[in-house]
């Protein structure tokens, strides 16, 4: 996952660096210092973003700095695999530097495209810029910083304050008074049922006891299929027929897991949309009823803008506590992690790639950023 | 957040609507902000930026055809170029056929086979459907369930691994049958595996049409994935489904353009009644998150009658019974009227969702009690009194209760029409748009 966005964003950092070399002029030096870790892997696709005349502006820039003499441009070295201990060349800057906005506004707008290319919704992606932007502009840049440097800690900062914190999920059910109670939220077709499988697998390989609540009643052949995933997983399911009352089942699930020891509740429900009142204070009637410990809410990583839309409306309507992410495995992009983890500012906990059992990923915000910045561990 | 587009959309149009010359810079804020909208309705990057390329590039060169202000002639502009980009609604024939279903993990290709096999059962076609799903727990049973909702006959084995073998059999099953639908697994463009099972599924059944089903919320994934099935199998329609939601379905644009097929139908709800033909207009007012382009266009001429309602009486706050008259008239020729409210440019106005909550048939009893009434009373609804409300009643032949819900409808009416003068938009340009509608 990822890789697609990576790819684009090292060009990008290769266009701000080239920006702001170019707003110090001559003032920049080329170094070659150890390091100790191999460098980035080469990108060998390092497609160019469109750049349009009309792409969506930045905000006008404030004319604040002295032109910078003639450029000495410096040819950007595709960077090569070189082996540990390996020297790589960078760029410093020679004397003190103030960034404008006008210097950065063309890798901006560049930064911009690529994360609208890799479903970055717009809103988020303007926040990203927005970071960018703070972090960069009117700060007085010390002699000898490094240009990459400069570019790599802005842009790790903006990543990271838009996707988050983690969950560290075993932690929080050690912590917590037993049964701890999850339920499932979101859409039609999202995954819950799969990841409400997938999550009972790994808790089970965590030491955990589970039991599953067929709280969709209402879809064709969602008791079928989530009875099949306690089958195959040897897991108990609590169900009642199809068309009963979701709460009802939950509660019985709940009761349970009381009686019998069970460390986790799994809750599914049915898929609904947030824009249908009716479902949406139904499934508030389910979370009366269950009082569960986290909602847990599951959209998938191939959905564009509307993923904005839904997990503000559940998280308003409901209330979400975390988020699974499901069929990362499609899109190399992983654009919808960041925009929800974003938008409603709740942790991530698990990936969701792939339809076997094992297909689960805890989310790490830390190591996800390392990844979309090619630094390996 | 949305409407915030559609609106800077709709101020962008109005910036171009004053102007009498086409100008390169109110041009260009206009591409600009209909490049947020189609970009946040999931519309390629790369689809986007062409189209406002040559939105831009026609926008300056051609002439306004006479009698066509910027605005208009901008607006045709935008339309035309969405629709060559949408290629018009994929064909959908009454006759002996096979249809294979493709797409993504819960893209929704089961009810909608559920909800096709009712589509063609209503027109009289004997429907048969195969469950090549053999993988997704309890796959047999939902598709199971849904045709036994309908009656239709469905074929499949809920323990057999082999979706070859099933389709293989299905097809013998169903030979007599004149319509047959093939659910498929979920797959995506990275599983080879898949991609393959559904190419050796094609080879075996043959189907006549190969439809892509598209969730109308699926983002910049869109292009790619149809590439992906349309290399496979050749993809000769799509079907978008979930425009139930929130979601504006500018995947299935880019799955359209990269298949180059069009959109056959549109799911928009959870039952298997829930499938409507595609219409490209409603689709692109969707998209820009404005009404109707075209209908406007269309429908604002035709309609243009006698225009005898006192405009200038309701600006000041008189609306009698008379005007809602002429109103319900008007809308009856027209269509509901918030499908006629919401065709006009009237940027952020509220109004009230009662009020347009009349049905045909309410309309025409309204119009049979008002014909009950006096010319007083219809030219001051105020002094309609009990006693008043039991004599017409009488009259129209209908209960005093129905009486009481027209008037309680007209002072919606009325209220809602107070509420806009109020607002900032202009009263004038609406009412006289209202009028002309008359
Ligand atoms: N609201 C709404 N829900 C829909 C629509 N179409 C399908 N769904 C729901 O979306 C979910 C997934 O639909 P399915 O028909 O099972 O999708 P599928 O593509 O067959 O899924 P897999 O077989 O799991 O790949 C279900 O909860 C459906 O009820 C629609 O138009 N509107
Ligand atoms: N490729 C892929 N498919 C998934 C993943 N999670 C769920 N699915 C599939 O998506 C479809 C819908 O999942 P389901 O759990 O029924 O969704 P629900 O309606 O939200 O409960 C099923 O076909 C699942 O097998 C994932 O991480 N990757
Ligand atoms: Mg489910
Ligand atoms: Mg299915």
């Amino acid at each position: 996952m990822f890789e697609g966005l990576r790819n684009k964003l090292q060009s990008i950092r290769e266009k701000f660096g080239t920006s702001i070399r170019d707003a110090a002029g001559s003032d920049v030096r080329e170094v070659e210092k150890p390091v100790e870790a191999p460098s980035p892997a080469p990108q060998p696709e390092t497609v160019s973003a469109p750049v349009l005349p009309e792409a969506p502006k930045v905000a006008p820039a404030e004319p604040e700095r002295v032109v910078p003499a003639p450029v000495k441009t410096v040819p950007v070295e595709p960077k090569k695999p070189e082996g540990i201990f390996s020297r790589v060349r960078s760029f410093v800057i020679e004397r003190e530097l103030v960034i404008s906005e006008k210097d950065i506004e063309e890798p901006l707008t560049d930064l911009e495209m690529v994360l609208l290319e890799n479903d970055v919704a717009l809103e988020v992606s303007d926040a990203i810029l927005a970071y960018m932007r703070e972090d960069l502009v009117g700060k007085h840049r010390k002699i000898g910083s490094s240009v990459d440097d400069i570019v790599s800690t802005a842009l790790r900062g903006a990543l990271l304050k838009v996707l988050g914190d983690g969950f560290d999920l075993p932690a929080y059910i050690d912590s917590h008074e037993r049964p701890v109670k999850i339920l499932v939220t979101g859409v039609n077709g999202t995954g819950k049922t799969t990841s409400i499988a997938k999550m009972a697998h790994y808790l089970m390989g965590q030491g955990y006891s589970v039991v599953l609540g067929a709280g969709d009643t209402f879809r064709a052949g969602a008791i079928e299929q989530i009875e099949e995933h306690g089958r195959r997983l040897d897991v108990k399911v609590i169900h009642h027929q199809e068309g009963s009352d979701p709460a009802a089942v939950l509660f019985d699930t709940v009761d349970y897991a009381k009686a019998h020891g069970i460390d986790v509740v799994l809750a599914d429900t049915a898929g609904r949309f947030h824009n249908r009142k009716n479902l949406m204070n139904q499934l508030d009637k389910i979370r009366r009823v269950v009082k569960p410990d986290l909602v847990v809410y599951v959209d998938e990583a191939v959905a564009g803008n509307d993923a904005v839309v839904r997990a503000k409306d559940f998280n308003d309507l409901v209330g979400t506590d975390a988020v699974m992410l499901t069929k990362a495995d499609m899109d190399p992009r992983g654009g919808a992690a960041i925009s929800i983890a974003q938008t409603i500012g709740k942790p991530i906990l698990f990936l969701g790639t792939g339809q076997a059992y094992d297909d689960i990923v805890p989310f790490r915000p830390e190591a996800v950023v390392d990844e979309l910045l090619g630094v390996e561990k | 957040m949305l409407d915030s587009l559609s609106s800077s959309l709709k101020d962008a149009l109005k910036k171009i609507a004053g102007k009498t010359v086409v100008d390169r810079a109110a041009v260009e804020e206009l591409v600009r902000s209909l490049q947020r909208a189609l970009l946040q309705a999931d519309v390629n990057v790369k689809l986007v930026m062409q189209l406002s390329q040559s939105i831009k590039r026609r926008a300056l060169e051609e002439e306004p055809p006479k009698g066509m202000n910027v605005r208009e002639h901008v607006l045709r502009i935008v339309y035309q170029e969405l629709v060559g980009l949408m290629g018009g609604a994929g064909k959908v024939e009454l006759a002996p056929q096979t249809i294979l279903m493709a797409g993504l993990q819960g893209s929704g290709k089961t009810t909608t086979t559920a909800k096709l096999a009712r589509y063609f059962q209503r027109k009289g076609l004997k429907v048969g459907l195969i469950c090549a799903d053999t993988f997704r727990p309890g796959a047999y049973s939902q598709l199971a369930t849904l045709a036994k909702k309908i009656n239709v006959p469905i074929f499949g084995d809920p323990n057999e691994k082999d979706a070859l073998k099933i389709v293989r059999e299905g097809m013998k099953h169903f030979a007599g049958a004149q319509v047959r639908i093939i659910d498929t697994q979920g797959r995506h463009a990275l599983e080879d595996e898949l991609i393959e099972e559904i190419v050796n599924i094609n080879e075996i059944a043959r189907p006549d049409h190969r439809w892509l089903v598209i969730d109308a919320a699926l983002g910049q994934q869109a292009s790619e994935q149809a590439r992906r099935f349309n290399d496979a199998i050749g993809i000769d329609g799509v079907l978008l489904t979930k425009m139930d939601g929130t979601a504006k379905g500018g995947g299935a644009l880019s799955a359209v353009s990269e298949t180059k097929s069009g959109i056959v139908f549109v799911g928009a709800g959870e039952t298997i009644e829930d499938l409507e033909r595609f219409e490209p207009d409603g689709f692109i007012s969707r998209l820009l998150g404005m009404g109707d382009l075209k209908a406007l266009a269309e429908k604002a001429e035709e309609v243009i009658a006698d225009g005898d309602m006192d405009v200038n009486a309701i600006m000041r706050g008189k609306f009698t019974l008379r005007d809602m008259y002429k109103q319900l008239e008007a809308v009856n020729k027209m269509g509901p009227l918030k499908q006629v409210m919401s065709m006009l440019p009237l940027g952020g106005l509220q109004i009230p969702d009662d009020a347009y909550d009349v049905t045909s048939t309410k309309m025409d009893r309204y119009k049979v009690i008002m014909d009950s009434m006096t010319n007083a009373e219809l030219d001051d609804p105020q002094v309609i009194s009990g006693s008043h409300v039991q004599r017409i009643s009488r009259g129209a032949g209908v209960s005093p209760d129905d009486v009481r819900e027209l008037l309680k409808y007209y002072r919606t009416m009325q209220r809602a029409l107070k509420g806009m003068r109020g607002s900032k938009f202009s009263m004038q340009r609406m009412m006289k748009r209202f009028g002309k509608m008359q």
